[in-house]
């Protein structure tokens, strides 16, 4: 009797580890990985290789992050060659052939998502690191975020059949947040006046486009390359030309790096800017790091 | 006895890939179909070095293309990928009857591998590479921390480090803690080895590494290696290497590269038994070790240091064709390091020898070292 029932218990804890499974996950940043939160809720375990507070072209290939791939079911990657230079050794290293690139546990957002940042003309390293497809950081983008949910939530649904309808609700509901929220920051945004901002790195394009903001103006003088004096002199020109009153730098980039701005124009507002969930301790999902971005517009000094 | 069962391992393995591999149908996205992935590198050398200024001195003074390499690589098709890099250098031989050197151009395969993941957790590869034997014998030049490979690695694994046509199988082993593999080659034994040069083209030689790498924070790891290696050496004879390695790396979660430290060291040991057809003599041991560091102190620069000692005792001319000298050298490196960007690089590096005598008899020697290396093509891998 006593056997019997060790049996039936040791058969329904296998059966109910199938059964109940959570989909293990990675992804190549922390805002893919809020989405998937956002979306499988307890039935995903999800591993996002980059950190919040570091620079995704910058990640290295270690192999600790081998160990977490061998065993992921999906690996989803914001694409536009942002991370080919770390995720596919990683991969390869993994030795999963499950989410090789170009199969179906490989999946690349950022050329679903109509990038902004196309490049019309031939371009070569001359130009700096370029990504001639588009540009790769959508991820504060509240619209093309909740697109991205959906494609999500749909390859949730093909892995997990049984929760299809659970993980593509959450995904419309993500999405109608984010449209909604949307709403709510473009008024804010508007009320503060501000039409034109300079950037260290094109990473808040889509967030600018978005919004209706002006940011053609970087820090850097090509993607890539620290910025120099020459262009810092370049940057005080037009500044002043355009009445611009906002310098935002990314996070993981040199704060000091707007030095020669601050000389020239001691009232500039030079702010560092978290770009991704978890770049700073209370960014927990993708709705408070737009919120923060917003804020940090709404600041008068 | 080896020999045969990693042989009989592979025809098993490949005879159930064949048999039961299905292939993958989902197509390749992204990746023209024609066109594999190109990419090349060239590293431009001053030197300037008291052995350099001899009229028979194989590394001459001035300025050089130390080397160029052209990669090509790509998915073969679901199963396999192809990498073949070719390499271009200069070759310079001294001839003793008019007193000079003479440049010639070597073009030759680096590597040339097929690779396979399709089975889970096991890369194989097949062709021709460089061996899994401790960590800076994988390194091709242009991503060496310094101008040239350490003392220990040119002496007892060769100028081109060892690197042969062979098989090899990598197992990811199931540890979920910290990354683990285990890695076993088989390699031809015909190569630029002369350590491992046998006459008998049935003789190769047994690799084995083990490389365990430990996430201690974040942002710390450690990675500690032991490697093996034995073969056959033209004297009929055997040579075995071992090694190990230990690297601890810093790399900073945020605020870019500032801030990164690598303090790594490794070790080779190498016993050959030397004999001829009526005589055995005592085996010549070679041992050595280099330990390095480099500090980024800011997102462009990086210092970097090293010290290497290397040892050889009992190689006997008379009988060994590829004898090295007994003698021991210390060898003391300082370099700093710009990265322009990730496609180029500029290495100025100043080293201090005190080895066997030079032409002049005097044992200590003075380099100076101007590197610069370009990248173009396929974006290059962040290794760790």
């Amino acid at each position: 009797m006593k056997s019997l029932l060790f049996f039936y218990s040791f058969v329904f804890l296998i059966y109910s580890n199938f059964l109940f499974a959570k989909i293990n996950l990675v992804t190549t940043t922390t805002d893919l990985a809020a989405i998937v939160i956002a979306i499988g809720k307890n039935n995903v375990e999800v591993m996002s290789i980059a950190k919040g507070t570091q620079d995704p072209h910058q990640v290295s290939a270690k192999p600790s992050f081998m160990i977490k791939l061998r065993d992921a079911q999906l690996v989803i990657a914001q694409g536009l060659e942002l991370e080919d230079a770390w995720i596919i050794p990683l991969i390869d290293g993994s030795r999963n052939p499950k989410i090789k690139k170009g199969t179906s546990g490989y999946l690349e957002l950022g050329s679903l998502l109509n990038p902004i940042d196309v490049a019309s003309t031939q371009v070569s390293r001359s130009n700096g690191d370029v990504h001639p497809n588009g540009n790769p950081h959508f991820q504060l983008d509240p619209i093309r975020l909740g697109q991205a949910a959906i494609i999500i939530g749909e390859r949730l649904g093909q892995i997990d059949p049984n929760l299809k309808d659970f993980y593509q609700q959450n995904a419309k509901k993500f999405q109608e947040e984010m449209s909604v929220k949307w709403n709510e920051w473009k008024k804010r945004l508007v009320a503060t006046g501000i039409k034109e901002i300079i950037t260290y790195h094109k990473t808040l394009n889509y967030f600018c486009t978005s919004f209706g903001i002006i940011c053609q103006l970087q820090l850097e003088p090509k993607p890539g390359i620290p910025p120099t004096i020459s262009h810092s002199l370049e940057l005080i020109k037009q500044i002043k030309d355009k009445k611009i009153h906002l310098v935002l730098i990314e996070n993981y980039f040199d704060r000091d790096s707007a030095g020669k701005i601050k000389e020239s124009i001691p009232d500039m507002r030079i702010s560092p800017v978290p770009v991704s969930v978890g770049g700073e301790a209370e960014i927990s999902d993708n709705f408070i790091l737009i919120e923060k971005i917003v804020q940090l517009f709404e600041m008068k000094k | 006895m080896l020999k045969i069962m990693l042989f009989l391992n592979f025809f098993y393995f490949f005879y159930v890939f064949i048999a039961f591999a299905q292939p993958n149908n989902s197509p390749t996205i992204n990746q023209s179909l024609r066109t594999p992935n190109v990419s090349a590198n060239a590293l431009f050398l001053y030197r300037n070095t008291t052995s350099g200024k001899f009229s028979n001195s194989i590394e001459r003074n001035g300025l050089d293309i130390q080397e160029t390499e052209i990669a090509f690589y790509s998915d073969v098709d679901p199963y396999s990928s192809l990498n073949v890099i070719l390499s271009i250098a200069p070759e310079y031989e001294y001839d003793a009857t008019t007193d000079t050197v003479i440049q010639d151009w070597i073009i030759e395969p680096e590597e040339a591998f097929a690779l396979s993941n399709y089975f889970s957790g096991i890369t194989f590869k097949l062709g021709k590479f460089k061996a899994e034997f401790g960590k800076h014998n994988l390194l091709h030049s242009h991503a060496y921390p310094f101008v040239d490979a350490p003392i220990t690695n040119d002496q007892l694994l060769g100028g081109e480090g060892l690197n042969d046509v062979g098989a090899s199988a990598a197992i990811l082993l199931p540890f979920k803690s910290f990354y683990s593999e285990l890695t076993v080659q088989y390699l031809r034994g015909e190569g630029e080895n002369s350590e491992f040069s046998s006459k008998n083209s049935n003789d190769g030689i047994s690799v084995m590494h083990w490389k365990n790498l430990m996430d201690l924070s974040d942002s710390f790891t450690m990675e500690i290696g032991g490697s093996y290696a034995e073969g056959n050496n033209s004297m009929n004879a055997k040579t075995k290497l071992i090694g190990g390695d230990l690297t601890f790396k810093y790399i900073p979660l945020s605020g870019g590269k500032v801030g990164s430290l690598t303090l790594a060291g490794e070790f080779i040991g190498r016993n050959q038994e030397q004999k001829n057809l009526t005589t055995s003599y005592d085996d010549e041991n070679g041992k050595g070790f280099s330990i390095w560091a480099q500090y980024q102190f800011t997102e462009r620069w990086s210092l970097l240091t090293r010290y290497e000692s290397f040892e050889v005792k009992n190689s006997e001319a008379l009988v060994n064709e590829n004898a090295l000298i007994n003698d021991k050298t210390i060898k003391k490196s300082l370099a700093f390091n710009f990265n322009a960007t990730e496609f180029s690089s500029f290495k100025f590096e100043c080293d201090r020898l005190e080895g066997p005598p030079m032409n002049n008899g005097k044992r200590d020697e003075n380099r100076i070292f101007l590197q610069a290396n370009f990248t173009i093509g396929s974006h290059p891998v962040h290794s760790y």
